[in-house]
């Protein structure tokens, strides 16, 4: 879903850099507010880390394309909707600096689709389901389709962005589908993936999310 | 600021990376989705043209591609908890003042 350099126009890329900009600095001021930040650093470099790591394994499939764990849901689920914006924004800076994996003028555009769209879908929906739906189950079900809706709305997004630049020649009406209905079928994998690792570290590691616990200021 | 038990499960994630990285996704022929679209659509990649990184797709120059992805895994891994750790040292310095 990394979109190179070449597929947006530069108005878009500008738009899409305002807005994740504006987001960042809004995410900044409430972390700020509502956490000690000495204590969460730490822990979202190791979930970066691990978000990084993780999305170097693609999996192929046969036919030409493959699909790698995205974690933006994840680590929303885990970590909060503010500290995983951060989390994504800190693995995208590395990929495209870094790996070129994604392109710099595309970076906003990234960081919108995978580090907001994605994280806020996910954590959005999870929290949804689990007010519904309790215990394990719950937090199964919701990682599940918190991870599968995130990958899915974002890929859209992404589709939306690259059809709506005067530099695709197919427009909207093709990268919209194209890219929504490959991101549906491969975001089954995210959620599992989401799902299982959510649920794990959720119940049987619950130390790793006590730090940002503990570092909640009372309010 | 990580544990050797966070360290283990990123290990072998580094390890097995090159297996799915560079051995399957040669053997089936790797693509984003994104990519495949691109072509369908033929779009033009210049990331080639426009490049800034000797490490472009996680591929480390002089070495097979299998030991240069575990590398850049590594290169990776390494640059965000050293940016975290940066981070953190700044904070934690203007903090005390």
């Amino acid at each position: 879903m990394h979109i190179p350099d070449g597929y947006l126009d530069p108005i878009w890329c500008a738009g899409t850099y305002a807005v994740t900009i504006a987001y960042l600095i809004y995410a900044y001021r409430r972390v700020r507010a509502n956490y000690d930040v000495s204590r969460v650093i730490p822990l979202m470099t190791v979930f970066a880390a691990g978000i990084f790591v993780a999305q170097m394994l693609n999996w192929p499939i046969p036919g030409g394309t493959s699909l790698h764990f995205v974690g933006g849901a994840l680590s929303a689920i885990v970590l909060g909707p503010y500290l995983a914006s951060y989390v994504m924004f800190l693995v995208l800076l590395v990929q495209a600096l870094v790996f070129h994996d994604g392109g710099i003028t595309t970076l906003g555009a990234n960081v919108l689709n995978m580090g907001i769209i994605d994280v806020w879908v996910g954590y959005l929906i999870y929290r949804l389901v689990t007010r519904y739906v309790g215990g394990s189950r719950g937090i199964f079900l919701g990682a599940f389709l918190g991870g599968w809706a995130g990958i899915t709305i974002a890929g859209a997004a992404a589709g939306t962005e690259i059809g709506l630049s005067p530099w695709f020649p197919y427009g909207i009406y093709i990268s919209l589908p194209v890219m929504a209905s490959w991101h549906a079928l491969l975001g089954i994998v995210e959620g599992a993936i989401t799902a299982f690792v959510a649920q794990y570290l959720l119940t049987k590691h619950p130390e790793l999310t006590q730090v940002v616990k503990v570092g909640v200021r009372a309010s | 600021m990580i544990s050797k038990k966070q360290l283990i499960p990123i290990i072998v994630l580094i390890a097995l990376s090159p297996l799915f990285g560079v051995y399957l996704a040669n053997l089936v022929g790797y693509h984003e989705p994104l990519d495949v679209a691109g072509d369908l659509l033929h779009l033009k990649d210049i990331r080639y043209q426009i490049n800034w990184t000797p490490f472009i797709d996680y591929t480390v120059p002089g070495l097979p591609d299998m030991v240069g992805y575990a590398i850049a895994g590594v290169m990776g891994f390494l640059i965000i908890l050293g940016i975290g750790y940066l981070i953190n040292w700044v904070h934690n310095k203007r903090s005390r003042r």
